[in-house]
């Protein structure tokens, strides 16, 4: 046993891509029943897909606690959202009265689906419950990991910082993001060991430098377009119009840049049980690889396939104006596997190939103290993450 | 020859790598390290579960059965990693349930009480108190917010039957819609309307009408091109009014908001579940309008009576609307929003027998003048 543990990962294409078209295509022919069971069954695979030191993590959770939580929100949520959501309606009703722009109709459509506010705080607990959900039901050489309660007291602090976050125009986002993950990482637990997550949030303004640069030359150039307009007319609109590309491009990739940075820096900074400690050293430039080399492929594979269906549909045009029932069924079913096919690529060539760059690229130091960790007592997540599966929150896995 | 494996009792994060040895007699793997309690463990081959969906080949993450317990984090069992091949093959020979999922007693009493008071919670919103709040909201809501709600609706409509531009699809013609206004005014002197009628005219070859909140009422061009007779489109325009009247649509548009969402929630976001939505919404809707569709008919037989015009158009309308739906495949009732076109059509004969005396709606003249209403003048 090494006192220096460097994470592996196994996962491969092939087998992961199977195993989501199946569990893909069992939700579809349940009406979406078994959703529950094929998330569970992907994250089982890429959970023992994650190694340190030859021992593979495990996730223990199953599809029917999944289940049966979703079944216990959905009480909370019925009552919740339907009312909710048609209050809003109605006073998105009351917003405007005669539409006579675009723009004004537009703002009333808006104001009428303005419901994501409603759930917003219920989309931040579910977020904590999630996470506590997948920790608790994470383990490593027999250990589990776990998360103490403290979902609201999340949700209110990620408000918060949202609205300060907004307010500053995204100035403080570093206070967000090193606040948020401390308060997670601080109630986090591998066995009876604790995490700390020490750091100062200032740290993370170095990750910012690229979208403070983006910014800059999209408003530097919107200046000397207008001042440019203003004189030369159209050869500096081109110039113009070019560097606000750039800067646009520039923006994106600066936010990429910190998101990675961010990482890098808040795992460089835990400490678990006093003693064990790491580094990741995941690279913007592989994350961003992975990314675009990933979505070209899955764009100009998709491009060609939705093609070849389109081009059968217009031919058949006629045939299903006049309601051929067997070749709509056919044609939708066409579709369908088409978006099974675009999901499942996504999983392996994009949000697979990000995590093993990460497990890779992970190392734990003073590993020997993790002998001496005890199991933890589990954690009662009576309705594992229920609101998370009903409101859709937690990303791909 | 010696097989290891590496053994975690569930304890403890501390690794024993333990000898591993099949007694194919007693039906046991044995597990020997000195650290362990008594020196050996005895694993009964019955009792031994492989981890599901585990993404290396090379190894099995073994364990023993699961104690029942419907929470899987308080599932407490020891976890044996074996990598050597060859035990890995006798164990899949010889383990009877090695690939068994255990289900904790109870499961199937649980799992039936949770559905039946999720389906419980969501069947009380969706059929009582959405409906009477939307019916309590509709009758709140100011006129003229409906009535601008309404033309945003009529505008998507507009774009979405492929108009370029609000007004792209409206029919203009002046003599067309002096037969449209005259047919208005006949049909509406009688009684007292709650909402100023803003009745237009697409020019697109669907046959349909429809009315939008706040007095919005098209009808479609392909509509008066296949109705028979003046009396037949004031029939459909009646029974449009009375949607009207009764705000049918704003109380469907506020009953959507809520159960839209609610269905989303339930059927979540797997790859064509939003076309599972749209079914299950129309479905719904469909169930309430039916009502609704039969107290417009109602509302446009009187109509037509007070106007003094002959309520047979009514049924000979559905006769021909018949001869279209019947070249489809049947639709089950409850999958279609309108009542069943037959019997809408016995039921206006019957209340047209009763009438009096009736006049045509529009002159023969007039009529020609409403077919051509998306025809630009000549002249």
């Amino acid at each position: 046993m090494s006192s220096q543990i460097q994470g592996r990962y196994f996962g491969a294409r092939g087998p992961l891509f199977r195993l989501y078209i199946l569990t893909s295509f069992l939700t579809l022919v349940t009406v979406g029943i078994y959703r529950f069971w094929a998330k569970t069954r992907i994250r089982k695979y890429i959970w023992s897909s994650v190694s340190g030191d030859g021992d593979s993590f495990e996730y223990t959770g199953t599809g029917l606690e999944k289940f049966l939580g979703f079944l216990a929100a959905i009480v909370i949520l019925a009552v919740y959202l339907g009312i909710v959501q048609m209050a809003l309606f109605y006073f998105g009703l009351n917003l405007f009265v005669d539409p006579q722009t675009q723009g004004q109709e537009l703002a009333q459509i808006g104001a009428i689906y303005i419901t994501l506010l409603a759930v917003l705080p219920l989309m931040l607990f579910a977020q904590y419950r999630a996470r506590r959900y997948k920790m608790a039901r994470s383990r490593w050489r027999g250990i589990r990991f776990g998360m103490e309660n403290g979902a609201w007291g999340y949700a209110i602090r990620a408000l918060a910082f949202y609205v300060l976050n907004a307010m500053t125009l995204g100035l403080l986002n570093p206070l967000a993001t090193f606040q948020l993950e401390k308060y997670m990482a601080d109630r986090s637990w591998y066995g009876d060991g604790k995490f700390v997550q020490p750091g100062r949030w200032q740290d993370l303004y170095a990750g910012m430098k690229h979208v403070f640069i983006g910014l800059g030359v999209i408003v530097v150039s919107f200046f000397l377009l207008a001042i440019m307009a203003a004189s030369s007319g159209v050869g500096g609109a081109i110039i113009g119009g070019i560097a606000i590309f750039v800067g646009i491009i520039w923006l994106l990739i600066g936010l990429a840049y910190y998101r990675v940075y961010a990482f890098n820096y808040l795992t460089r900074h835990k400490v678990l049980d006093g003693e064990v400690t790491f580094d990741a050293r995941m690279e913007t430039g592989q994350v961003l690889r992975i990314f675009i080399v990933g979505s070209i492929i899955i764009s100009v594979l998709m491009g060609v396939v939705f093609g070849v269906i389109g081009g059968v549909s217009v031919t058949m045009n006629e045939a299903l104006l006049t309601g051929n029932i067997p070749l709509l069924v056919f044609i939708a079913a066409l579709y369908m596997a088409a978006f099974l096919i675009a999901g499942g690529l996504s999983l392996v060539m994009i949000t697979q190939p990000v995590i093993e760059h990460a497990v890779n690229n992970l190392h734990v130091y003073n590993a020997d103290h993790l002998n001496t960790i005890q199991q933890r007592a589990a954690d009662a997540g009576a309705d594992a993450e229920g609101f998370a599966d009903a409101l859709d929150v937690g990303g791909a896995i | 020859m010696q097989v290891l494996g590496r053994f975690f009792d569930g304890e403890s994060g501390q690794r024993l790598d333990v000898d591993l040895a099949v007694d194919t007699a007693a039906e046991t793997l044995r597990l020997t390290h000195p650290d362990l309690p008594l020196g050996s463990q005895y694993w009964p081959l019955d009792a031994i579960r492989a981890l599901a969906d585990h993404a290396r080949t090379d190894q099995a993450v073994l364990s023993l059965r699961a104690d029942a317990a419907l929470d899987s984090g308080l599932i407490r069992t020891a976890r044996l990693t074996i990598d050597d091949a060859d035990m890995i093959s006798v164990l899949t020979r010889l383990c009877p349930d090695l690939n068994r999922r255990d289900v904790a007693r109870g499961t199937g009493r649980k799992v039936a009480t949770r559905v039946g008071a999720a389906a419980a919670a969501l069947c009380l919103m969706i059929f009582v108190i959405l409906p009477a709040m939307a019916n309590t909201l509709a009758t709140l809501i100011p006129i003229e917010r409906e009535v601008a709600y309404g033309k945003t609706v009529v505008n998507q409509m507009e774009r979405f039957l492929g108009g370029k531009e609000v007004g792209g699809l409206a029919c203009t013609n002046p003599e067309g819609r002096a037969a449209l206004d005259k047919m208005t005014a006949r049909l509406t002197e009688a009684g007292d309307l709650r909402y100023d009628l803003n009745i237009g005219v697409f020019n697109h070859k669907m046959v349909n009408a429809f009315a939008a909140p706040g007095g919005q009422i098209i009808i479609m061009r392909g509509l008066i091109d296949r109705a028979g007779t003046p009396d037949e489109v004031a029939a459909v325009l009646a029974h449009e009014i009375g949607h009207v009247e009764a705000r049918d649509t704003t109380r469907n548009a506020l009953r959507a908001a809520g159960s839209a969402g609610l269905l989303a929630l339930v059927l979540g976001d797997f790859a064509g579940g939003s076309a599972v939505v749209v079914a299950a919404e129309y479905t719904l809707n469909a169930s309430y309008t039916r009502e609704a569709e039969a107290a417009a008919d109602v509302f446009a037989l009187d109509m037509m009576e007070a106007a003094g015009a002959d309520a047979e158009a009514l049924a000979t309308f559905f006769d021909s609307l018949g001869n279209i739906e019947r070249t489809l495949p049947d639709l089950p009732e409850y999958l279609s929003s309108h009542p069943e076109t037959t019997d809408r059509a016995d039921a206006a004969r019957s209340f047209a027998k009763t009438q009096g005396r009736t006049t045509p709606i529009l002159t023969d003249q007039e009529w020609a003048a409403l077919q051509n209403i998306c025809k630009t003048s000549e002249s």
